[in-house]
C-alpha cells in the first residue's frame, strides 16, 4: 500500500513536471498554473520519498527495496536513514532535491516571470530524465515477489551518524548546483547576465558549495574515525568525484564575488555554472555505473551505467552546445596586471581549473588505458600529491594577500607592513624548522598557512574598523574564509607530515609508554549489542600518573552480513589527536598501531570557518 | 579564434563519453583486473605431489601439451563451487593436462577435501608458503590459468568458474 | 613593481626549497613502509598494502622486506610486483610511454596557461 501510493506519486509528479515543458506555442499557461503544476509536482515527489521512509520505519518488506537494505532490529534512526543508503533511495532523494531546488527558487526569486518560467522548465527537465531514470531503472517502490518475514539487514559500516547525514548533505550541494546549471542557460537563452542575475547566481552557488563543503567534511571525519587507518583523503576515486565540482565550484564562487561588469567573466562565469552541474552529474555516473572500484560501492548494473551516461552526455552537451551558440562574443575588457585583484582572480581561476582537469584526468586514465590496450593501471593518491598539490601552492601564495590587492594598481597599500611580517614570520618557522626535523612539505606547509593567517589579520585591522555588527562581519568575509583555509592547512600540514606511528605488541594488564602519556591495556570486553557483537580493548590514558582518559579500540561483528568492522579508539584535544586501532591477536596479545596526529582538530576547525564565512556571505545585511 | 576554443569541452565530453560506453559494453569488471601475464611465458616451479613427496613435477615437464592450472584450498568455499566442473572439462578435454595447486593449506585439510569432493587433477603440487601462487600472481582463490603447448599463458581467471566462462572463453582456445 | 620583485623571490624561494632533499640513509623499515603505502592491497577497496591486516597485505609485506634485505632497490622490487600483479598494484603510476600524457598534461597545462596570462599581460600594457 504504502509503496503504491509513493510510486504513483512519483508518477504523477513526473507527469506533471513533463508537462511543464510543452512549448508555450503549443500550450500557454498563465504563470500562476504553472507554479501551481510546478509546486504541485514538487509535493508529489516529496509524498514519494516520504513514503519510502515510511516504508522503512514500519519495516514494510513487502517493498523490495526495504527488503534488500533494512532489518527490524535496526535502530528506528538508522531505518529512517537506511532510505537514502541505498542506490534506488537515494537516485529518489536526488530528484526531490531537484524539484524543492526550483520550488524554493519560485518563492524566493525576484526575478521577472518570463525568466523564472525559463529557469523553472529547465529545472524540470533536469527532474524528468532523473525521474525516468528511477522509473525504469532504479525504482525503490518494486514489490517483493516473496513474503519475507525479515530484512537482510543494513549494511553495517552505513550504521554511523555521520555517515547518515552525509549523503543528504552532499546532495544538497551537488544537486544546488542543478539550479545555478538552470540560471545559467535560462540566461544564455535571454541574452542577459544583468545585475540581478549575478546576485541571485551567487546567492545558490554560495549555498551549493556551502553544503558541499559540509558534505565532504562530513565524508571525511567519518573515513578518519570509522575506516580506521588514520586517513581523512585518500584520493580515493568517490573523494575525487566530490573534490572536483567543490573545486569547480569554488572557482564559480570566487568569480562571483569577484565581477565588477566585466563581460569576459559574465561568460566565464555561465561556462563554470554548467561545469559544476556536469561535474555532479559525472560524479554520480562514475559511482553508479560500477565502472570504479572503491571503498563507495553501490551495486553495479550496465542498464544504470548507460542510461546515466546518456544523461551526463545529453544534460552537459545540451549545456555546452547552448554556449557555444548562444554566448555572444564578449570583448576582452579585463583590466590586468601583476598584480591586481582582476589577475589574481585569473589566475585562481586558472589554477582552479587545472587542478580540476588534472583530478579528472588521474581518475579516468585509468579506464581509458583499459578501454586502448587491456591492461589496467592504478592512479592513486601519490599521483595527485605529486601534481595536484603544487599546482595549489601559488594559489595558497596568493590567497594571503588577494583580497588586498587593489583593483586599478598593483599597489597594496601598507606594504612594507606585509613584507616585515613575512620575513619575521620566515625566519620563526625557519628556526622551528631548524630545532626539529626539517621537512619541506612541512615547511612550506607551516609558512604558506600561517603567512595566510597573519596577512589576512593584517588586512582586517589595516582596513576595516571593528564594529560588532553584521555589516562589519559582512565586509571581512573574505578574510575570514582565508583564515579557515589557513587554519585547514596548519592541520593538514601537522597531522600528516609530523604524524607519529608506534606499533605494539600489548597484552591485558600490560602498559606502553609514548612522550610522556602511558597507554595501559586495562581490559578487554564483549558486548552484545542490538543487532553486533562488540569487541571493545579499553585502554587508559595517563598523563602524570593521572588518568585523563579511556580510549577504546575495538572490533564489530555483525552476524547477519557476516562482516567484521575494525572501530578505532581516539582522543581528541585541540592539539593531538591519540588515535588507536586493533590489529590481531595472538595467544592473548594484541597487536595495537597508536597513531599520535597533531593538531588534527585544525582541520575540522578551519572547515567549519569555511562553512561559516559562506554561510555569513548568503545572509542578507 | 573565440568559437573554436568553445569546441573543445564539447570534443572532450564525446571523447571521454564514448570511453565510458566502451569501456561498460566491453563488460570490463572493476574488481577482476586483466592478468599482468597473459601471453607471457610460464613460470618456473618445481613441486612435489601432495600424495607422494618423493614425486616431482617441474614447469619444463608440461612444454609440448595444453595444461589447465588451478589454485585451491579446503578452506576456500567458492574452490567448492567450481570444483565439479573441472572433472566435466577432463571429460571434454582428456588430453588437457590438469594441475592442481593445494595453496596455503595444511597439507592434510587438503588431501580431506579432495576425498570429499573427489579429485580431477593430473597432478596435485603443494604450494603451502604460497611461493608459486606469488609467481602466477596470485591474489584471491581460486585462480585458474590456461598454458598452451608453447609454455604461454593464454588465459587467466580470478575467482571461481563457471559454465558459461568455460563455454564462452575456455573451449576456444584449443 | 615592488610587489612583482616580491613574489619573484617568493617563487625562486620556494624553487630553492623544492631543491633541498635529505639524504640520510633510511632503515629497512622505513624502505618497506614507503614502498608498501604506495602498494595496492589486491583483495581490499582501495586500501594499501601497509594499511591492510589482509592475509594478501601480509604476505606482500614480507616479500617486500625480503627483497629489500636482499639488497634490491625500490624501483627493481616494484618490477618484480609488476610482472607478476600487473601496474594495477602501483598506485603512483609509472612513467612510461603509456602514462606520458598522465605525468606531463598538468604540467604541460601551467606552462601553456603561463604563457597565456603573461601574453594577456602585456598586452594590457601596450593598451
Amino acid at each position: 500500500m504504502i509503496s503504491l501510493i509513493g510510486f504513483s506519486s512519483l508518477c504523477l509528479s513526473t507527469i506533471f513536471s513533463f508537462v511543464l515543458l510543452i512549448p508555450s506555442s503549443i500550450l500557454h499557461m498563465k504563470i500562476k498554473y504553472f507554479l501551481f503544476i510546478y509546486r504541485s509536482s514538487t509535493l508529489l515527489v516529496c509524498i514519494s520519498f516520504l513514503s519510502l521512509i515510511l516504508a522503512y520505519v514500519t519495516s514494510d518488506f513487502s517493498n523490495f527495496n526495504v527488503f534488500q537494505n533494512s532489518h527490524s532490529d535496526k535502530p528506528l534512526i538508522y531505518k529512517i536513514t537506511g532510505a537514502w543508503g541505498n542506490h534506488e533511495g537515494s537516485i529518489l532523494f536526488w530528484i526531490c532535491m531537484i524539484s524543492i531546488y526550483g520550488f524554493l527558487y519560485s518563492l524566493i526569486s525576484k526575478s521577472i516571470n518570463d525568466f523564472k518560467i525559463i529557469v523553472l522548465k529547465i529545472q524540470s527537465a533536469l527532474f524528468l530524465i532523473f525521474a525516468l531514470f528511477v522509473l525504469f531503472t532504479s525504482n525503490p517502490f518494486l514489490v517483493n515477489s516473496v513474503l519475507v518475514k525479515e530484512g537482510l539487514g543494513l549494511n553495517p559500516i552505513l550504521q554511523d551518524p555521520a555517515l547518515a547525514i552525509h549523503p543528504p548533505v552532499l546532495f544538497l550541494g551537488y544537486v544546488g548546483f542543478s539550479l545555478v546549471f538552470s540560471l545559467a542557460i535560462a540566461s544564455l537563452l535571454r541574452g542577459n547576465q544583468d545585475h540581478d542575475w549575478i546576485k541571485e547566481t551567487r546567492k545558490w552557488s554560495m549555498i551549493s558549495w556551502g553544503f558541499l563543503t559540509t558534505g565532504i567534511a562530513l565524508g571525511s571525519y567519518w573515513a578518519y574515525y570509522e575506516l580506521g587507518w588514520g586517513g581523512w583523503w585518500f584520493w580515493d576515486p568517490v573523494e575525487n568525484i566530490s573534490l572536483m565540482p567543490w573545486i569547480a565550484g569554488l572557482a564559480l564562487v570566487h568569480s562571483l564575488l569577484m565581477i565588477r561588469g566585466e563581460q569576459a567573466i559574465e561568460k566565464w562565469i555561465i561556462f563554470l555554472a554548467i561545469l559544476c552541474f556536469s561535474l555532479s552529474i559525472l560524479g554520480t555516473f562514475l559511482v553508479r555505473s560500477g565502472i570504479l572500484t572503491s571503498v563507495h560501492s553501490f551495486t553495479s548494473d550496465a542498464s544504470r551505467g548507460l542510461f546515466i551516461l546518456l544523461i551526463f552526455f545529453v544534460t552537459t552537451g545540451f549545456g555546452f552546445l547552448v554556449f557555444l551558440i548562444k554566448s555572444p562574443s564578449k570583448k576582452n575588457d579585463l583590466h590586468l596586471l601583476l598584480i591586481n585583484k582582476t589577475s589574481a582572480l585569473l589566475i585562481n581561476n586558472i589554477l582552479m581549473m587545472i587542478a580540476v582537469l588534472t583530478i579528472l584526468l588521474g581518475t579516468i586514465y585509468p579506464i581509458i588505458i583499459e578501454v586502448l590496450t587491456n591492461t589496467r593501471i592504478s592512479v592513486g593518491g601519490p599521483y595527485f600529491n605529486s601534481t595536484v598539490l603544487p599546482i595549489l601552492l601559488p594559489g595558497f601564495l596568493l590567497m594571503s594577500i588577494a583580497p588586498a590587492l587593489s583593483w586599478q594598481t598593483n599597489k597594496v597599500k601598507k606594504f612594507k607592513i606585509y613584507v616585515i611580517c613575512f620575513l619575521v614570520l620566515s625566519s620563526l618557522v625557519v628556526l622551528h624548522s631548524y630545532f626539529t626535523n626539517f621537512n619541506s612539505w612541512g615547511f612550506i606547509g607551516l609558512i604558506l598557512s600561517t603567512w595566510i593567517i597573519i596577512a589576512s589579520i593584517i588586512s582586517i585591522v589595516l582596513r576595516y574598523k571593528f564594529s560588532p555588527t553584521m555589516q562589519y562581519i559582512k565586509s571581512i568575509n573574505s578574510f575570514i574564509a582565508h583564515i579557515g583555509v589557513g587554519v585547514m592547512i596548519i592541520g593538514i600540514t601537522f597531522s600528516s607530515i609530523y604524524q607519529k606511528e608506534y606499533n605494539f605488541n600489548i597484552a591485558v594488564g600490560e602498559e606502553v609508554a609514548i612522550d610522556n602519556q602511558v597507554l595501559k591495556l586495562e581490559k578487554i570486553q564483549i558486548i552484545e549489542e542490538k543487532n553486533y557483537q562488540s569487541l571493545k580493548a579499553n585502554f587508559s590514558l595517563e598523563k602524570k600518573n593521572r588518568i585523563i582518559s579511556y580510549i577504546e579500540p575495538g572490533k564489530n561483528y555483525y552476524p547477519v552480513s557476516k562482516m567484521i568492522t575494525t572501530e578505532a579508539g581516539i582522543y581528541h584535544d585541540w592539539f593531538k589527536d591519540i588515535y588507536i586501532t586493533l590489529g590481531n591477536e595472538n595467544n592473548n596479545i594484541w597487536f595495537i598501531r597508536v597513531y599520535i596526529n597533531p593538531l588534527v582538530s585544525f582541520i575540522w576547525v578551519g572547515v567549519f570557518i569555511m562553512i561559516f564565512s559562506s554561510v555569513i556571505a548568503v545572509i542578507k545585511k | 579564434m573565440r568559437k573554436i576554443v568553445l569546441i573543445i569541452p564539447l570534443i572532450l565530453l564525446t571523447t571521454v563519453c564514448l570511453f565510458f560506453l566502451l569501456f561498460i559494453l566491453f563488460e570490463k569488471d572493476p574488481n577482476n583486473p586483466p592478468s599482468a601475464l597473459l601471453n607471457k611465458n610460464l613460470p618456473v616451479f618445481s613441486s612435489a605431489s601432495l600424495y607422494n613427496d618423493k614425486e616431482n613435477l617441474v614447469s619444463d615437464s608440461l612444454k609440448g601439451k595444453y595444461t589447465l592450472i588451478n589454485f585451491f584450498a579446503s578452506w576456500c568455499t567458492p574452490c567448492r563451487a567450481e570444483h565439479h566442473l573441472f572433472f566435466e572439462i577432463k571429460k571434454e578435454k582428456p588430453e588437457l593436462f590438469i594441475l592442481g595447486f593445494s595453496y596455503k593449506d595444511d597439507p592434510n585439510d587438503s588431501k580431506k577435501y579432495l576425498e570429499e569432493e573427489g579429485n580431477p587433477y593430473s597432478f596435485v603440487g603443494i604450494d603451502q608458503d604460497g611461493k608459486i601462487g606469488f609467481e602466477f600472481g596470485v591474489f584471491g582463490l581460486p585462480e585458474t590459468f590456461i598454458i598452451n603447448s608453447d609454455g604461454q599463458i593464454i588465459f587467466k581467471h580470478t575467482g571461481p568458474l563457471t559454465k558459461e566462462i568455460i563455454d564462452n572463453e575456455i573451449t576456444n582456445l584449443f | 613593481m615592488k610587489l612583482q620583485i616580491f613574489f619573484k623571490l617568493l617563487f625562486f624561494l620556494f624553487f630553492l626549497i623544492f631543491s633541498y632533499y635529505s639524504y640520510a640513509s633510511e632503515s629497512v623499515d622505513d624502505k618497506v613502509k614507503q614502498l608498501t603505502l604506495e602498494l595496492r592491497c589486491m583483495t581490499c577497496q582501495n586500501q594499501s598494502v601497509y594499511d591492510s591486516d589482509s592475509d594478501y597485505a601480509k604476505d606482500i609485506k614480507k616479500v617486500v622486506e625480503e627483497k629489500f634485505k636482499q639488497g634490491l632497490s625500490e624501483k627493481e622490487i616494484k618490477d618484480v610486483l609488476t610482472e607478476r600483479y600487473g601496474e594495477y598494484i602501483l598506485f603512483r603510476p609509472y612513467f612510461n610511454s603509456k602514462n606520458l600524457i598522465l605525468w606531463l598534461f598538468p604540467f604541460i597545462l601551467v606552462i601553456a596557461s603561463m604563457f597565456v596570462f603573461l601574453r594577456n599581460l602585456k598586452k594590457n600594457r601596450i593598451e
